[in-house]
């Protein structure tokens, strides 16, 4: 098998070049009268100001909490058992009593509940199988941290305060 | 019965035993004159043997994958109360419970037609009617007979609208230290009660009123009391009865099962190891006929605790400034033939825990290499045992008295029991897996421990009379055979990987023969 050719001629007004400058000169002038002279700007001042994504979007991962501040999560390992990239590990083990006013339907907690976020993409499979609605990912994106062991999401960091699925 | 005596438990050469409570249905006085009587199942003709039930036909030759059930169990009496086993048979007006229909000569059975599906799909929607259906925090899941079944032949949706009934004072009712009995998954096959009615003979189980408020009581105030409840939270089909050590630790579908022996007594149980990521989670009995049948008791499976634990030696220790430090088995080794050459006397001391390939290369081998007249006796000390001639039966059903596995193999090798349970030498080695006894010895004694030792033991030596510690393997960590009490031998493979420094007896021996 020989090479194909896929490159075509260059036409009359392409060899010419001018115009091509020309039309791209006339768009810059356009977003720089809109932008300077109107304040109509595409780009925003991050981080001042920050992009609403949609309900949808799949961010850093939370643990719903009940109004007693417990987590919902019980440690039932289906989210664990479906995540593609391995990236949850979960130790669990029964609530002692006196911090269990909710009987049998709370006996079993996570002990500790480790996400690492640096395996994770966010597939949402873990919101997906969870039983009980505990394991969400929010719409936070802002996931930089400056080490890796801040990456791995513990059950503290997890079991943070939400306003449904925006960050407080 | 077959009389073998050697096995290798990976494929224990033993015939199923499917007659329940060990007697046939009935009983032909002369089975092997006539030729077999013969049933058909699904289309195709099988021999039987006279006091087969259609089930058990049915099990021998793998019809099918299995007719589900939940009351019959294979060691344990035929009760015919669950339905879930239900079979048509050819003439018979009704459906049939195939646990408990003794198979006929010239019976035509259908075990999948339309009509036994529909009858287990009822069942099932029945058994579903009250079922909590909290799977994702019940320890059963992933091994529920109840979600397998309902699988395969549930309705998929129930009819039933009403309030679920619970047993509010049941939920989370402690039978015992071992067993915790959640009664609003019982599906009331009794299989529990039979077991302590007839395998155990100890009756503490019992079921109390009827019907919607059926409920599984403890006959006495103590609770459950039996040396087998391990067992029940095997059998229960659901996550009823679950045994309190695993409890919540993991989920089924994480674990590795492998098979091996359990080393807590002489009897030597047929074991599967739970295990992942090479951590033990539970031992739970496999069936072997010759040993221990279906079951195992509760200090057997609970003695893997002696291996998981963090105080367990798993580097080799070398004294130095009468203090023990880990090292390598090369420094550690030639340290100790010089203390080993430098002796007057030493003493091998094999403990009854010792495998037979273990006893064999210790009597060989470490006289030869250390190049001494060494004395090698074997010491049981556990339970007063001295030789295996005081070994006895302690119940009806497994335990025995001797809890080392191979006092009957040790001695085999021709070695001689320590004298008056007492060692007496300049330097005496003592050889044992954390089963056997530790001997009485003066309180200057020299020793040179090998095998499983815990932190906790050591201190039981003054720190300087310790002159190193060499790690060795777990029964569940190595290969080898025990001799039980009934002189079977069983041979067992790894069943999980020991990631510590703990060496096996033959690469020491391997290491230390270098160094000469
Ligand atoms: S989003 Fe996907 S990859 Fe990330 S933790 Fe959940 S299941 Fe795992
Ligand atoms: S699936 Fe949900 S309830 Fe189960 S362990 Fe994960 S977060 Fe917890
Ligand atoms: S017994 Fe079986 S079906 Fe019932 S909750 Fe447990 S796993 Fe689920
Ligand atoms: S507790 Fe388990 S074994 Fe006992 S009757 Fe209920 S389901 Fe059967
Ligand atoms: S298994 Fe036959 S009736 Fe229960």
């Amino acid at each position: 098998m020989g090479t194909i050719n896929v490159s075509k001629k260059y036409t009359a007004k392409e060899k010419a070049y001018l115009p091509a400058i020309l039309i791209g000169m006339k768009i810059t002038m356009k977003r720089f009268i809109q932008g300077f002279l109107f304040r109509k700007h595409d780009t925003i001042m991050y981080p001042e100001k920050k992009r609403d994504y949609s309900d949808r979007f799949r961010g850093m991962h939370f643990i719903s909490v009940d109004k007693n501040k417990t987590e919902n999560c019980t440690a039932c390992y289906l989210c664990e058992t479906i995540c593609p990239a391995e990236c949850i590990h979960i130790v669990a083990d029964e609530r002692d009593e006196e911090h269990n006013p909710y009987g049998v339907k709370k006996e079993k907690k996570p002990v500790s509940f480790d996400i690492d976020a640096l395996r994770c993409c966010f597939c949402g499979f873990c919101e997906e199988a969870c039983p009980k609605d505990a394991i969400k990912l929010s719409g936070n994106y802002e996931l930089a941290v400056s080490s890796r062991e801040e990456a791995i999401y513990d059950l503290d960091h997890l079991k943070r305060d939400m306003n449904g699925r925006r960050e407080k | 019965m077959s009389n073998i005596t050697e096995f290798d438990i990976k494929k224990p050469k033993v015939d199923l035993n499917y007659a329940s409570d060990k007697k046939p249905v009935h009983s032909d006085p002369n089975p092997e004159a006539k030729p077999l009587p013969k049933v058909t199942i699904d289309g195709k003709t099988y021999d039987f043997k006279p006091g087969d039930t259609i089930m058990q036909v049915a099990e021998r030759y793998k019809v099918h994958e299995e007719i589900p059930r939940y009351c019959y169990h294979p060691g344990m009496p035929i009760a015919g109360t669950c339905r879930m086993c239900t079979v048509e048979v050819e003439k018979a007006p009704k459906l049939m419970t195939s646990c408990s229909t003794p198979a006929a000569d010239g019976m035509v059975v259908h075990t999948r037609s339309d009509k036994v599906m529909k009858s287990r799909t009822g069942v099932m929607e029945f058994l579903l009617t009250n079922h909590p259906l909290d799977c994702p925090v019940c320890d059963k899941a992933g091994e529920c007979e109840l979600q397998d079944y309902n699988y395969e032949y549930g309705p998929g949706t129930s009819n039933f609208k009403e309030e679920k009934r619970v047993f509010e004072h049941a939920t989370t009712k402690k039978l015992s230290d071992k067993v915790t009995l959640n009664m609003n998954r019982c599906v009331h096959c009794e299989r529990c009660v039979r077991f302590t009615d007839d395998v155990t003979k100890t009756n503490d189980l019992v079921m109390v009123n009827r019907g919607w408020h059926k409920e599984l009581e403890a006959t006495t105030e103590a609770g459950l009391t039996n040396e087998y409840q391990g067992c029940l939270t095997d059998f229960c089909p659901v996550g009823a009865l679950t045994w309190n050590d695993f409890r919540f630790k993991k989920r089924s579908w994480f674990l590795n099962r492998k098979p091996s022996l359990c080393d807590g007594c002489s009897k030597g149980c047929n074991i599967e190891v739970h295990s992942d990521s090479e951590i033990v989670y539970r031992y739970v009995p496999i069936y072997n006929e010759l040993v221990n049948g279906h079951w195992m008791c509760d200090a057997g499976r609970s003695s893997y605790t002696s291996y998981t634990n963090p105080l367990r030696v798993i580097a080799p220790l070398m004294k130095h400034n009468d203090a023990l430090h880990s090292t390598s088995i090369q420094t550690l080794l030639t340290d100790l033939q010089v203390h080993l050459k430098n002796a007057a006397s030493i003493q091998l001391v094999v403990g009854t825990d010792a495998t037979r390939e273990e006893a064999a290369l210790l009597k060989e081998k470490v006289p030869t290499i250390i190049g001494k007249n060494i004395a090698v006796s074997y010491f049981n000390g556990t339970n007063g045992v001295q030789t295996s001639a005081d070994d006895k039966k302690l119940d009806e059903l497994l335990k025995m008295k001797d809890l080392t596995p191979n006092t009957k193999g040790v001695e085999e090798q021709g070695l001689s029991p320590l004298a008056n349970g007492e060692v007496n030498a300049d330097i005496a080695i003592l050889f044992r897996n954390g089963r056997a006894g530790i001997p009485k010895m003066k309180a200057d004694q020299k020793v040179v421990l090998w095998g499983i030792w815990s932190q906790d033991e050591l201190k039981s030596f003054p720190s300087k009379n310790i002159l190193g510690v060499i790690a060795g393997l777990a029964t569940i960590e190595k290969e080898g055979s025990y001799k039980n009490a009934d002189g079977i031998v069983q041979k067992f493979h790894p069943a999980i990987t020991h990631k510590g420094g703990a060496l096996s007896a033959h690469q020491v021996v391997g290491v230390w023969k270098t160094l000469n």
